[in-house]
Parts: structure tokens; sequence; C-alpha cells
């Protein structure tokens, strides 16, 4: 490679190679390989989720240029920027599109993670900061759902609120935090608000940057076959092999934004009012809807304790086993692994059914 | 257990019924007509008066210390029994129109009520001798008198229609009086009669009172209407009275609002009021070709292109809502608009074309203004439209681009 100062590009790249290890970089990136397999297609989906968050900031920092964060102003802000804000609507509903769409991804790629069996040993810590931060994303979609002060929104945050009351002794403090008061009002939305462009980017960045620290540090995982005949190995350079077919889906799934963006734009609804009855058929987001219809199902009383709270409680115990997979199926056990994946299967059928359910109710 | 019980509740009983007794004024006499079958201890409980510490013998005279009843209404003791129509008016009318003796107990309560019902026709007929008039127990009970803005109350707002109903609905009981008595049917059906007695709407809508007076009662008289609507319809009153037919009205002796709207059974308007057929309102009096027929069947026309053209805005702000566009601002404008045509229908009553016509040009603005909205909102869908068709293109062209780079790559393995 020639590094003539006649030519300005080459010159350039001289100059920072001359002060930083760029080099050292390039390397590695070109030694950095990506196994190839029939299960190869899933592992796109950590990029896409990854695409879809730098989308949600573009658009997040946008929105924020004109939203303004009171109940009084909210709505109308919002309806400002569908109706007067060159290309406010499409900025908003690509907001509200790809954030669902970033959390369908973020389950695919868990799910994915799961039945490949990649939270096994090494990758405990990078299981467990997954499952944090598809936490950090439903406290973006919950505290985001608010933001346009909408009477859908606002009775539905009355009813996830109230659901964070039930958990016993931490429930109340914290559903009184989180409403600046006994009720959801006014009080509420700069709370959220807060959350949703301070609290949590800041998070899901902390997060994002420790998954990425420990899956560079470790590695893609392979298949578990691989260790017993590595003559079966398989695997493509992530630069720029990987990349480049990242980047393809990419394209795709900025082509589907725009689609969605177009043809169902994001609603806004009438204003929330405090004081008129809740309006029949609310309903959470729908990656929530498997929790409030469950939550539904539950009988007055289970015993001493009651329905909602017994249901949070093997909702919690339900959690605290996904989060405990890595250390339960250690891949010691051809039972218990059958167990756990059957375990898995189940699960997603039940979210699926419950989200379904949820849904037609 | 249970005896001691039911024994501690007779006791009770007893203690509170002797309490409620001696709390009233009424003395001996109460304690009489407590125990009589003629209810009138029972509604004395209630009453305002007994409230007030003002027994018996206020009305009726008597010595209300006597144990004894033909001591108690012995000659000398002012005792007169049971009250005749005129007693009862001027009983109640000497404290209630004694301004001083008033100004002590309530000062609130105004103290023209006799003087007032003294202008009535039902106080007119009783000076002539007929009993069967209304008076002031007609209205407001006897012995159970309460405040009038006490929903139980005979005179309260929406008890006041049954109130008056209960003489002047009674074909036979009005037989002598050569009155109709289909008042209080009409009025159930009228605009006013569905909301009070409907809506409970109170403060708002009028009964027989409002427009006939309370105490001073009697059918308004044909210069008094636009004032007596005015009350309410201020506005109405005032266009009427400055306009063309305000005279012309007085030189034909015809009763202002009642000559278009009826009486009791005033019911909601409709444009076809004013159309040009016969027995439309408008053709009670204009003939066809006539100015006012002109006027009246300028405003059905009016109207009805209004009305076509909300059908219009409707149907196209529904039509770029259902393909996911924001058409609140048109539909601000419409909501402006309907405003002006509820505006536009009171100024019917200037009958002035160039006053509507102002106000039509307001309307026609708010509408064109919808129909902008809802014609720009499907624009701008054509528009989003073909931006999406470009950036897919543009989109699929950088995705070949990146398909065609992935090919020329080293291959794998």
């Amino acid at each position: 490679m020639s590094t003539s100062p006649e030519n300005p590009d080459r010159a350039l790249l001289a100059w920072v190679k001359d002060r930083y290890p760029v080099s050292k970089f390039v390397d590695w990136a070109k030694h950095k390989t990506v196994p190839i397999g029939p299960s190869a297609f899933w592992y796109y989906f950590g990029g896409i989720t990854l695409f879809l968050f730098f989308i949600q900031v573009g658009t997040g920092i946008l929105l924020m240029f004109y939203y303004k964060g009171s109940s009084d102003t909210a709505f109308e802000s919002v309806r400002f920027i569908s109706a007067k804000v060159p290309f406010g609507w499409l900025i908003r509903s690509v907001h509200a599109w790809s954030a669902n769409l970033m959390i369908l991804s973020a389950f695919i790629h868990m799910f994915s993670v799961f039945f490949m069996r990649a939270y096994r040993k090494p990758r405990e810590l990078t299981w467990l900061s997954g499952i944090a931060l598809l936490g950090i994303l439903f406290g973006f979609g919950f505290s985001g759902y608010l933001l346009p002060w909408n009477e859908l929104a606002f009775f539905a945050t009355k009813v996830g609120t109230n659901i964070i009351g039930v958990i016993p002794y931490i429930g109340d403090p914290i559903m009184y935090v989180l409403r600046g008061g006994e009720e959801v009002t006014g009080s509420t939305l700069p709370r959220f608000f807060a959350l949703h462009v301070a609290l949590f980017p800041a998070l899901l960045t902390t997060f994002i940057v420790v998954h990425l620290f420990f899956i560079q540090l470790q590695g893609i995982h392979e298949p578990d076959a691989w260790k017993t005949r590595p003559e079966q190995r398989k695997t493509m350079p992530f630069f720029p092999h990987f990349f480049m077919r990242e980047l393809l889906f990419w394209l795709i799934t900025l082509n589907i934004l725009a689609v969605l963006a177009v043809f169902f734009p994001a609603e806004l609804g009438i204003e929330a009012d405090p004081f008129s009855p809740a309006p029949a058929g609310i309903k959470p987001e729908w990656y929530f809807l498997a929790t409030f219809e469950f939550l539904k199902y539950m009988p007055a009383h289970v015993g001493p304790i009651e329905g909602e709270e017994f249901g949070l409680l093997i909702i919690s115990i339900g959690f605290l086993g996904w989060c405990l997979v890595p250390w339960i199926d250690r891949g010691r056990s051809r039972r218990i692994t059958t167990i756990v994946m059957v375990a898995g299967v189940a699960i997603l059928a039940f979210l699926s059914v419950m989200t379904y359910l949820g849904h037609v109710a | 257990m249970k005896v001691f019980a039911a024994a501690l509740i007779v006791v009770c009983v007893a203690l509170s019924s002797g309490a409620r007794a001696d709390d009233l004024p009424g003395g001996k006499c109460l304690e009489c007509h407590l125990m009589t079958e003629d209810g009138v201890g029972e509604l004395w409980q209630d009453d305002v008066h007994a409230r007030a510490g003002i027994g018996c013998d206020a009305c009726h005279g008597g010595d209300a210390t006597q144990d004894d009843s033909e001591l108690a209404k012995r000659s000398g003791s002012g005792y007169q029994g049971e009250l005749s129509a005129s007693e009862i008016v001027l009983s109640c009318g000497g404290c209630h129109s004694d301004v001083e003796y008033m100004k002590v107990r309530k000062p609130l309560l105004p103290v023209d009520q006799l003087q007032k019902y003294q202008t009535s026709v039902h106080a007119k007929l009783l000076a002539k001798g007929e009993t069967r008039v209304a008076q002031c127990a007609s209205c407001h009970g006897a012995h159970g008198v309460r405040e009038v803005n006490d929903a139980k109350s005979p005179a309260y707002a929406s008890n006041v229609p049954a109130t008056c109903a209960h003489c002047h609905a009674d074909a036979d009981y009005m037989a002598d009086f050569d009155i109709k008595t289909n008042q209080y049917d009409e009025y159930v059906q009228s605009v006013h009669g569905k909301a009070l007695l409907e809506k409970n709407d109170v403060r708002g809508a009028p009964a027989c009172n409002d427009c006939h007076g309370n105490h001073g009662a009697a059918p308004p008289s044909i210069d008094a209407i636009s004032n007596i609507c005015g009350t309410c319809h201020s506005y109405n009153a005032e266009l009427f009275l400055a306009s063309p037919l305000a005279p012309a009205f007085k030189e034909k002796s015809l009763a202002d609002c009642v000559a278009c709207h009826g009486k009791h059974l005033i019911t909601h308007t409709s444009d076809e009021w004013q159309g040009d057929t016969p027995g439309a309102t408008c053709r009670k009096c204009h003939e066809e070709g006539e100015d006012g027929s002109d006027l009246a069947l300028y405003f059905t026309d009016t109207f009805a292109s209004v009305r076509q053209s909300f059908e219009e805005i409707e149907q196209l702000l529904g039509e770029a809502e259902v393909k996911g566009m924001d058409v609140t601002e048109g539909e601000d404008y419409v909501e402006a608009a309907r405003q002006g045509v509820m505006q536009a229908r009171t100024l019917i009553h200037s009958f002035s074309k160039p006053v509507m016509e102002e106000k039509l040009i307001e309307i026609a603005g708010n509408q064109a203004a919808a129909l902008e909205v809802g014609y720009a909102s499907l624009r701008a869908l054509e528009s989003r439209r073909r931006g999406l068709a470009i950036s897919t293109l543009l989109l699929l062209f950088l995705t070949l681009l990146v398909a065609i780079k992935i090919r020329t790559l080293p291959p794998l393995g």
C-alpha cells in the first residue's frame, strides 16, 4: 500500500497509522470469525437489534427537538410533530415501529441464544447482560408509551403501574415514585420522560458496551458438536464476510421500517383526561400482553395470598430460572439439557398463546 | 341476651320519639296530632317552620299549653282551626311580607310573594270567591313545607310541572275555568320539559313558573313574550326586537317567539321550518313570492348547502383518517364551522340577509380550510407513497450492491 503524500486518502491513512495502532485493529477484525452452519441465520439478530437501537437514538434526538414533556403540552407537541413538522410523522412512526421491532429482534436473539445453548460456560455473564438489556428495553417501551399523553397510554400506564404496586413490600414505594404520587397524573409524565431520555439510554449504552465487550473477549459461540468433530468446523471472517451480510439485513430492516411507517403511521388518539372514566379494551403494548393476560386468569386468592401476587410470584420464579439457565444446564447431563430445552419451548409457546389471547380479548 | 337487646331497642326508639316531639315547637297540639291519623304531626317533623321554632298557634291560634283539646281551642284563645283559602294567603303573607320579621329570620328570602300573588289569576279568582284556586299551601304544602331547593318540595324546579299539572291537567277540576288542560302533556314533550325532567337540568331548563311567574302566575301578555323568552335566550330576543319583524308582529298582535316556536310544546328547530312549502313556519304569514318568503328560501338553501358541504368534508376527512393520516386540524375547522352554524341559526332572528351573509363567509372559510386539510392529507399520502417507492428502490439498489460485493468476496473455507 502506497502512502504517498500525493494521494490525500493514503496520506490521511498514513497520518493516522503514525499515531494509532490501526494495523492491530485491522488484523484483529480480519482474524475474528463467525461460525457457518444451519444456525448462522440467527446470529444476525443481535446486530439487527443494535442497528435498531441506533435508529432509536437518531429518531429520539430528532423528536426531542419538538417534544415538550409536560402534561399540558405533551399531546399538542406530538400532534405538532405529526401534523406540522416536515417529516415529523415519519420520524415519529419510525421511532415507534423501530422500538417494537427492536424488542422483537431482542426476543428472537435471546431465544436463538437459548436454543443454541450459547449461554453455557464461559458466557454466563453475556447471557445475564443480555437479559438486563431486554429488561431495559421493556423499561424504554413502558416509559415511552406514556409520552404522547393520549388516553390509551394514560390508562395503560395506570394498569401497568398498578401491576408493579402488587409486588409485596417494594411494589407500593416503586409505584409511588414512578407515578409521582398515589395516582397517574401530570406529575408522572416528567418522570417517565426523564427515565426514557436519560436513565434508560445511559443504562442501555453501558450494558451494550459490556455485552459486546464479553462477545469480543470470548468470541462468538460455536456449535458443541465441533468440539468432538473439529473437522466439521466452518467459519467466515467477521470482516468483510459477516459484516457485509449483516449490512444486507440492516438494509432489509430499514426497508421494512419505511413500509410500516408509511402504511401504518403511529396514531395519536385523543388527549388523556385523568378525570374521565377508563375506555373499554385498555391493553398494554404487545410485549407486556402475555403477563397482563396471565394475571387476568388468576383467581382472587390462592391460599393466603392474593391472585395477582401469586401470578407475579410465578412469573418471578420463571424469570429467576431463566436467568439461572447457564448454571442449571452446564452441559454435563443430557437429561437436564433436554428438560431445559423442553421448558424453553413451553415458555415460548406460553408467551405466544398468552399474547394471542390478550390480543383477541 | 336477645331479650335484653330487644328491650334496649324499644327503650331507644321510645326515647328518640319522645325527644322528637319535645324538640319541635307545637306544644300540646303536637303531642295529640302525632297520635291522630291526619298525618299532621308526621308532616310537621320536616317542616321548615317547625325547625325555625314557629309553633302551631302562629297560624291556627289556640292555647298550645293546654293538655285538654277543649281548653286549647276554647273561645278567647284565638283558635282558628282549619284555615280557608283566603285565610291561608293572609296567614302566610302576614309573616312573609313583613320585611322586619323576615329580615331577622330569613334575610335572603324575598318578601314580595303576597304582593305578586295578588296580581295572579289565582288571587283574582279567589277575590271573587272562587276557592278552588291555588294558594300558598296548594303548591308548598301545609304542614310539611320544605325549602324550595329541597328536591322533596313540590315547589322544587323539577317538581313544579307536576305540581301545576295536579290541577291544570285535571279536565274535571278545570272544567269550569275554560282553559285547556293539555299544557303538561305538551310541556313534557318539549325541549324544556325533556331538559328538566329527563336530564334533570334544574338550573338551566325552565319549568312553568319561569315563564308564568311563581306567585304572580298568569298567562304572559303578548308584549311580555320576548322579555320572558329573552331572559334565557337573550341574544335571540335582542336580534328579533331589532329586526323588521318585531314591529310587524306588534301590528298584527302576534306573540313574538310563540308565533313561530309555540308555547308549551316547544321543539327543536329545523331547517324545514323556513321552507317554502305550505305549512312551513314562514308560510304561515308569507305568501310565495313575497320578500319574506324569498328570505326564508335563502335561509333554507343556504343551510342545505352548508349541510351538504359538511357531508363532503366528513367523507374526505374520514377517507384520509382511514388511510392513517392525521386530520385533527381539519376536525378543528369542522368544529369551528359547526359553531358558526349554531350562531347562524341564532342570527335567523335578525331576519336580515346581510347579517347572515357575514356569518356564512366565516362558516365557508372554516369549511374550505377543513376541505383543504383533507385534500392536503391525501396529497401528502400520495407523496409519502412515492417517497416510499423511491426509498425502496434505493434500498433495493444498495442491497443489490452489497449482495454483489458479497459474491465478489474471497470464497469461504
